[in-house]
């Protein structure tokens, strides 16, 4: 405990009181801009609130703030001091949205109040939230195809909306009218300036109460202080070097093949130090990220195995970053189009970190979470007489990655953000003309393992009165499958079906825009479990038989990707007995063969699943090969990529055949 | 003969009754402790502890955790749920949030029903209630087979759409009828007919899982107290306040979720009222933790938001109740960078803070307390006495040496920083809420409420802080002073421009027969009952709404005044432009019991000075060093006496700490009300 001796100016009364007094004053904003949003994005906490130093610095992040956002609220509201340096007055706000100076997309509009004492700034109050439409070529400003910023949406540069107080409807009009909501827009730039302003109410009080030179020691100290705390953790574990690395499917400017993401950590002694170089070059969709939201993908992994370590810029001291060179796909420049960094790059570089972090601190390990994704359906409502515009944007829970000790987590929300919470479909139904089918588990999609990934689900609807409607996607992991660790398996692919089961039905991946559509068509697609993690021939088959007995796992995968042979007894109960025996047999086959699965012909393969013999999750889980799913054309490139990552993974833990027990 | 009122508030450790003699106004109180595996035991063992006889009570009524604790436990009756083909997984994927965002290991809690209980039928009602899909009845049936070779006894029917239009609900729960005699069935739109599923099945499972259990523990308690001579309805305290009777629990009983917790909210407005403050916050400070309420302008703060698990929400109107980690025997230390931290963690009842001598080495702010002369040595009117020396070596090791402090800058520093804690605490329920501290009264109680009421209040410049006469015992208080309420609510989704006054009548009028009928069958006369309407809005495009009241006959254009003027108040700006839409109508009935009058006592003590009996060293803040402190006893204070601090008043079941620049002084109702001077400091 004596290491634990104070170097601090304040005094420990009133710097723990202070340092919580700002962390309510943020929980305060973000309470604030809850209750009074009109974005049905914000209002599903895609938003954060930072109380920030003079210099842009954060002092303080709420405790409920979507991960997204971490590590990118400095870069903000220091581009704003930069470019108005000098210009600065109480009663001023202003609005930047711009992910080339360390924002995140486009949708993601930031309001930053400076906050005045006497003439002088003494700090900066800031939410950001996500607001539904900022124009560009496709309804929500998610057009996939995009490549530059241009088809995106409107570029907000730090911009000044109130003067000394006064709204500046004009500048406030030009970018209200490039939205397609603009009455909604206005309402959400309104609430969030608002928020700012119960921050500053609550820091003049402090002001007020203790004194401006106390408050400005107490933002320093209270980074810090976050500082110091991370850097004793790093302290504690050995020094070394580690590497990962994860992939997006594609890049359409090329031939297929998966596009890596590389990430390397070196800790020496209490400091962090990453390097993302070697990853691929910018991708041809929008499937790409500037250096704020790289950076944040970084931090938010690395803050998963720091859960009680709180978030300002003094974490960020202890973790440096270095993107490589600009023009990768992790660390894009203006103009090359950024919006889908949520669903391509930023998970992977989170997922990345996980990896790592997983063989650092076994005790905390987790194999791949499901990849964010998002639905949008937008077009005219033929249910009432003036046609009005609709969107029906959906984004789903998924499965988290199987744990050390313990499944992963069922039907959970992205680790992108796991505030994010999903929309009622009650809701839904009345807004959109839009019947859905169904919001369920899927049976089997989570990847197996000793400990299982946690289950996707799917959910579809049909179109019912709907007119000029088009479907558009953001997703990714339709090749590049959530995939396990220390022997676990993948989970299922991602990707959108337009009238399964039908004649007519069509595979549309992944990653698409503008699709047409109109009533009576249907539409479901599936969210991924999360990856295994251990051995699936080692998992107890009792635990086994209970998954069947939920349908978390049907009767059929259990043998094959467990081989665990389950037989109901009583349909009524729902009662199921393990086949010891069987299982044995079962096993040992499994063990004999899996090796040579992952060798096997890919073409042969590939044709076997056209011609019905193999399906999607044999081809996954044994065989290691990546198809269209739609039409059964084989990947090969991406397919040798696959097998290596699953050999890596999965394959090298396998205890040697002989070895292991049933 | 005697007309006695009881009111018993069973809490974790401890069953309080409070007894009122109708005649005298005279208060008789008994505490017992709390008999888990039967809750009546402990009823039963208080009532004949405070001497009543059951045949001369005219009114008993009772707040339960026995609901909070069913759903803390999770020991629930063989449950099954019934839904709409493709939605069975709607409970297990909730809003898919987590609580905690960072721990990935943190999970939350299971889904109430497995999915192997949750089975499917074919049905669809769409978003404006008409039928696309009849229920398929062969199916219903075979699910109906299916539960009664499980061996359920209680259902929960939950349809999509099932608030636009019963229909389907209702068919199926006719079909459970005939198939499955005697089980126990909820179904959403009876329970919550509210629109967004999750939420509607969410509190539909927990009346299921509670139905059983509630329903016939109340049964039970009912039967024992007619066997001992009661005559009249036995009444239980809901969450949202009011009381219900036995009748009306077989059927609602998740209104009982939250029923123990409220009590103590119920009391300090209660107190209040009597004071003559209509804006109260309420300090129910105990060992492990501290709720907080919030009283404004007569009313207490609901949410519809309330759960004993995270993302397990039970959506009817209840009490707002913040609670924090903060009690006295709330842990201080210093964690890995150097920063005093105070709580979440709790010594609890064992070991228990450093001075209570069983084996607890690490400061508490009991401890902390009692090194600074605040509290002193004994507690409990004698039963307990406390280490000052133990006190003293924990706070040393464990905060002074440490941070280089001497002992009392070390205990006045843990004290600070609890206090400050709690500080934030209100905050976020008063100024989060767009309320201004320095408009309420603060109510103190529970057993350490008063050690801290009048620093807090001075933290957050609340001018006058009230202890009551028992703090120990306040919560049994708010369940006697309560009367039958019940909350309706019914959808009526549409932009004002398209709102038919007309219609809005009707909806209101059903509410209306429909709020009678059930105060009918409480066996609460027409006449008793009063009815308020609310009509909940947003601005078009809004998530969340805010009701406001409307009087019956009243223009719609007078609620969006309102509305405006209440969303300025919350949320400090207004959009006197902006599109309103219509959310929900809702309908409050109030049946009116008889209330008992407390009566006031003469101010006897008025010139009198009051005596202290001894004096000892306490720390204040004020002063560098110890001070001679006088120290007082409750009991022998008369009303109208004023003390001026510092000083400490030892009660039975609490102390109240008096600091400099507060005086103290006993009211006509035995109340303590502390005024917090201006300072220049």
């Amino acid at each position: 405990m004596s290491s634990q001796q104070r170097t601090y100016t304040l005094d420990p009364v009133t710097f723990e009181v202070v340092k919580n007094a700002f962390a309510t004053t943020v929980d305060l904003m973000a309470e604030q801009i809850l209750r009074t949003c009109h974005s049905f994005v914000i209002y599903a906490r895609d938003f954060s609130s930072a109380l920030c130093d003079r210099e842009g610095n954060t002092v303080m992040q709420g405790s409920q703030d979507i991960a997204v956002h971490v590590g990118t609220l400095h870069f903000t509201a220091k581009a704003m001091l930069e470019a108005f340096e000098g210009d600065l007055h109480p009663g001023d706000v202003f609005a930047v949205n711009d992910p080339y100076v360390g924002g995140t997309h486009f949708n993601d509009v930031s309001i930053l109040r400076p906050i005045f004492h006497e003439g002088e700034i003494i700090a900066i109050a800031q939410c950001k939230g996500h607001w539904a439409d900022v124009g560009g070529s496709v309804p929500g400003s998610f057009d996939v195809t995009a490549q530059e910023h241009f088809g995106e949406g409107l570029r907000i540069p730090p911009v000044r909306i109130w003067s000394q107080g006064v709204y500046l409807s004009d500048v406030a009009g030009l970018i209200l009218s490039n939205s397609r909501a603009p009455e909604d827009t206005e309402g959400d730039l309104k609430a969030q300036a608002e928020a700012t302003a119960v921050c500053e109410r609550e820091i003049l009080r402090l002001v007020g109460k203790y004194g401006v030179e106390t408050v400005l020691t107490a933002m320093d100290e209270v980074q810090d202080y976050v500082e110091r705390l991370t850097r004793q953790r790093v302290a504690e574990l050995p020094d070394g070097v580690w590497h990962s690395e994860d992939y997006i499917d594609f890049d359409p400017n090329r031939d297929e093949g998966l596009v890596p993401i590389k990430v390397k950590l070196e800790i020496k002694g209490d400091q962090l130090h990453y390097d993302l170089s070697g990853s691929h070059p910018a991708v041809g969709t929008f499937l790409n990220a500037g250096f704020g939201s790289a950076f944040s993908g970084v931090v938010a992994g690395t803050k998963t195995f720091f859960p009680d370590v709180p978030l300002n810029s003094g974490f960020y001291r202890a973790v440096e970053v270095d993107l490589g060179p600009v023009g990768s796909v992790v660390n894009a420049p203006w103009p090359i189009a950024v919006t889908g960094f949520c669903a391509g790059p930023y998970e992977k570089i989170m997922n990345a970190c996980f990896e790592i972090w997983s063989e650092i601190m076994p005790e905390r390990a987790m194999a791949c979470a499901f990849n964010l994704e998002y639905l949008l359906v937008g077009g005219r409502d033929g249910r009432s007489a003036d046609h009005p515009f609709f969107m029906w944007y959906d984004w789903m829970v998924g499965g988290w990655g199987g744990r050390n000790g313990k499944d992963g987590s069922n039907a959970t929300a992205p680790v992108f953000g796991v505030g994010l919470a999903v929309q009622p479909l009650e809701g839904q139904e009345r807004l959109s003309p839009v019947i859905t089918t169904g919001h369920q588990i899927v049976t089997d999609s989570g990847g197996p393992g000793l400990h299982r990934g946690g289950c996707g689900v799917e959910k579809g609807g049909t179109l019912s009165e709907c007119e000029r409607t088009v479907m558009s996607y953001c997703c990714d992991r339709a090749r590049s499958i959530t995939w396990g660790i220390n022997g676990g398996l993948p989970s299922i692919p991602h990707g959108v079906w337009l009238n399964k089961d039908r004649d007519d039905a069509r595979f549309l991946g992944a990653v698409f825009s503008n699709v047409s559509v109109s009533k009576g068509d249907t539409f479901t697609r599936p969210s991924a479990g999360g990856g295994g993690f251990g051995d699936p021939l080692e998992r107890d088959p009792a635990s086994v038989r209970e998954d069947v007995i939920d349908g978390y796992v049907s009767v059929e995968r259990a043998v094959k990707d467990y081989g665990v042979v389950v037989h109901e007894t009583d349909a009524e109960l729902g009662l199921h007995e393990v086949d010891t025996a069987a299982t044995k047999r079962e096993r040992d086959r499994i063990r004999g063969e899996r090796l040579g699965w992952l060798e096997a012909d890919a073409e042969d393969v590939a044709r076997r699943y056209r011609e019905g013999e193999l399906d999607t999750l044999d081809l996954v889980r044994q065989y290691a090969v990546i198809v269209d799913w739609g039409t059964g054309e084989l990947f090969p490139h991406t397919t040798e990529q696959f097998r290596a990552m699953v050999r890596r993974r999965a394959a090298s833990h396998w205890a040697p055949v002989g070895a292991g027990v049933a | 003969m005697s007309n006695y009122r009881v009111a018993v508030d069973v809490g974790g450790t401890f069953t309080d009754v409070f007894v009122l003699d109708e005649d005298t106004a005279d208060v008789n109180v008994a505490k017992v402790p709390s008999t888990p595996h039967d809750p009546m035991e402990a009823i039963m063992s208080g009532v004949s502890a405070a001497n009543v006889d059951l045949e001369n009570v005219t009114l008993f009524s009772h707040g339960t955790t026995v609901a909070t604790n069913a759903l803390i436990t999770r020991r629930f009756p063989p449950v099954a749920m019934v839904t709409t083909r493709g939605f069975r997984d709607v409970l297990e994927i909730r809003r898919g949030t987590r609580d905690d965002l960072w721990d990935a290991y943190n999970d939350v809690a299971p889904a109430i029903i497995p999915r192997r209980d949750r089975l499917e039928v074919t049905e669809r009602i769409d978003y404006e209630g008409r039928v696309l899909q009849e229920l398929d009845e062969a199916e219903a049936r075979k699910v109906a087979g299916r539960l009664r070779a499980r061996g359920v006894e209680t259902v929960a029917v939950c349809f999509i759409n099932a608030y636009a239009n019963p229909a389907n609900e209702n068919r199926m729960r006719e079909i459970l009828e005939e198939e499955l005699p005697g089980v126990s069935i909820s179904t959403s739109s009876e329970i919550l007919p509210e629109i967004f599923e999750y939420e509607r099945f969410s509190t539909t499972v927990a009346n299921a899982v509670l139905s059983p259990l509630v329903g016939g523990y109340v049964q039970r308690l009912g039967a024992r107290l007619k066997e001992g001579g009661y005559h009249g309805d036995l009444l239980l305290l809901h969450s949202g306040g009011g009381v219900m009777t036995e009748a009306l629990v077989q059927k609602y009983a998740v209104r009982l979720a939250a029923s123990g917790i409220a009590a103590g909210a119920i009391a300090c407005q209660r107190l209040a009222a009597l004071c003559g403050y209509e804006n109260a916050i309420g300090l129910d400070m105990g060992g492990t933790s501290t709720d907080i309420s919030l009283v404004y302008g007569g009313e207490m703060r609901t949410t519809k938001e309330w759960s004993v698990e995270y993302g397990h929400p039970i959506c009817f109107p209840s009490i707002e109740i913040l609670t924090i980690g903060a009690g006295g025997g709330s842990l201080a230390w210093i964690d890995q960078a150097g920063s005093l931290r105070n709580g979440p963690q709790s010594a609890g009842a064992d070991p228990g803070p450093a001075s209570y001598k069983r084996g607890g080495d690490q400061p508490t702010n009991t401890d902390a307390n009692l090194v600074l002369g605040r509290l002193g040595g004994e507690l409990v009117g004698g039963a307990m006495t406390l280490d000052h020396g133990l006190a003293e070596t924990a706070v040393r090791d464990g905060i002074g040496e440490p941070l280089g402090l001497d002992l009392l800058d070390a205990a006045s520093s843990v004290i600070q920083v609890a206090n400050a804690n709690m500080a934030d605490a209100v905050r976020l329920i008063s100024i989060r809420r767009g309320y201004d501290p320095r408009d309420f009264a603060l109510v103190a109680f529970g057993g350490a409420g008063a050690l801290h009421g009048a620093a807090l209040a001075r933290e957050l410049s609340i001018p006058t802080v009230l202890v009551p006469p028992n703090p120990g015992i306040t919560s049994a208080l708010g369940c006697l002073l309560v009367d039958v309420r019940h909350d309706l609510a019914t959808m009526y989704l549409r932009p004002l421009a398209e709102a038919d006054a007309d219609e809005i009548e009707t909806e209101f009028a059903k509410l209306e027969d429909e709020a009678r009928e059930r105060m009918r069958e409480e066996g609460v006369p027409d006449e008793h009952v009063t009815l308020q309407r609310t009509i909940a809005m947003r601005y078009l495009g809004q998530w969340r709404s805010l009701a406001v009241p409307i009087a019956p006959g009243a223009s719609i254009n007078d609620a969006v005044a309102a509305f405006h003027d209440e969303h300025e108040r919350e949320f400090t700006y207004r959009r006197d432009q902006a599109p309103v839409e219509i959310y929900q109508l809702g309908l409050r009935a109030i049946g009116v019991t008889p209330k008992p009058e407390f009566t006031p006592k003469e101010l006897t003590g008025r010139d009198k000075p009051a005596q202290p009996y001894t004096t000892r060293p306490a720390k204040w803040d004020e002063f560098t060093e110890m001070v001679a402190t006088p120290i007082f006893k409750r009991p022998m204070l008369e009303p109208g006496q004023l003390i001026a601090g510092p000083a400490v008043i030892e009660g039975f079941d609490s102390t109240v700490v008096v600091p400099p620049n507060v005086t103290a002084e006993v009211d006509e109702w035995g109340i303590i009300r502390m005024q917090i001077l201006e300072t220049h400091s």
